[in-house]
């Protein structure tokens, strides 16, 4: 099952329609989304509005791969989870957001190997295809590090006399 | 020694959970945008919740403004600590008046520039950490470690 999900705060018809018309053209894969409070309704597989935390959690975990937007909860989300991921910008020429940010985002990732990202509808089914055998490269985080780093920081005012 | 950690829910503040190692021995409160989270971070400290605001809306912005101001003045943190947005970025003004001392970690979502609060801040802050390399090099006073996600 592929889980769709465009995220809690607004939805994304344009990532919904054309995911919907790919499996109109032939795309024979069960599909699962989540759309936000929106008029369009996908014809070609199964959708609610919204999911609990921990009904998406559920979702997310026995996913074969997600499609979403390029918000970072989602994507550290599929991350955390190792599933291929598939994203389609927000873009803000279409007011789907108030900046683009999820453009440089989206490049970032792909770029190192975490995601696949459709920058428009056109390259979304071949992108499609892609996500089929795409394994994503594990993402190594250094929180530990930039923790540390704050750590030694707050130690060495707590070593300053106290104003 | 008494902290401030201040993120809007959602992104920010998860970043900034993920760095509970740096801040967990502490006393902390918690400065956030909405009561939704505040379940998960009173286990911490106390929790103060001052509303969603962005540019768009100036009533809110002048709301969560005057609620921040208050909890800074009544708290007095001896340092804050925040990944954005908004009201992190406010917040940080508000502590620095009083003399705190400031930790910014912008979000792993600016890729290409630093964010908008983090421009501001980057002038008051005494840690200012980026989450990608490139942007290190490209502002003075910034500092990588490596990223939280």
């Amino acid at each position: 099952m592929i889980f769709l999900t465009v995220g809690t705060q607004f939805p994304f018809d344009r990532l919904v329609r054309t995911v919907d018309e790919v499996c109109e053209n032939g795309f024979r894969e069960e599909i699962f989304a989540q759309i936000g409070d929106t008029s369009y309704k996908p014809r070609n597989f199964k959708s609610v509005a919204s999911l609990s935390k921990n009904m998406f959690d559920e979702y997310m975990k026995d996913a074969s791969s997600v499609i979403s937007h390029a918000g970072m909860g989602v994507i550290t989300m599929a991350l955390d989870n190792k599933k291929p991921l598939l994203v389609i910008p927000r873009l803000k020429k279409y007011g789907e957001v108030v900046n683009n940010h999820q453009v440089a985002i989206a490049r970032k990732f792909e770029k190192l190997g975490h995601i696949l990202s459709a920058y428009n509808v056109e390259e979304l089914p071949g992108k499609l295809q892609q996500l089929k055998t795409f394994v994503p490269k594990i993402r190594e985080n250094q929180a530990q590090a930039v923790a540390n780093r704050i750590a030694r920081f707050l130690q060495s005012l707590t070593n300053e006399p106290v104003r | 020694m008494r902290i401030c950690l201040a993120a809007s829910a959602g992104g920010h503040l998860s970043q900034l959970l993920r760095l509970s190692h740096s801040w967990k021995d502490y006393e902390v409160f918690w400065i956030t945008t909405t009561t939704v989270v505040a379940e998960k971070l009173c286990a911490f400290g106390r929790v103060y919740t001052v509303g969603e605001s962005n540019r768009q809306h100036l009533i809110k912005v002048i709301k969560a403004l005057l609620r921040c101001t208050k909890i800074i003045f009544t708290e007095k943190p001896d340092i804050v600590i925040s990944t954005g947005a908004a009201v992190g970025c406010v917040t940080c003004f508000l502590g620095k008046i009083l003399g705190a001392k400031i930790i910014w970690i912008d979000s792993i979502t600016n890729v290409e520039q630093i964010s908008l609060s983090g421009k501001m801040v980057r002038y008051i802050a005494d840690l200012f950490l980026v989450q990608w390399p490139e942007l290190a090099e490209k502002y003075h006073n910034v500092n990588y470690e490596g990223t939280v996600i």
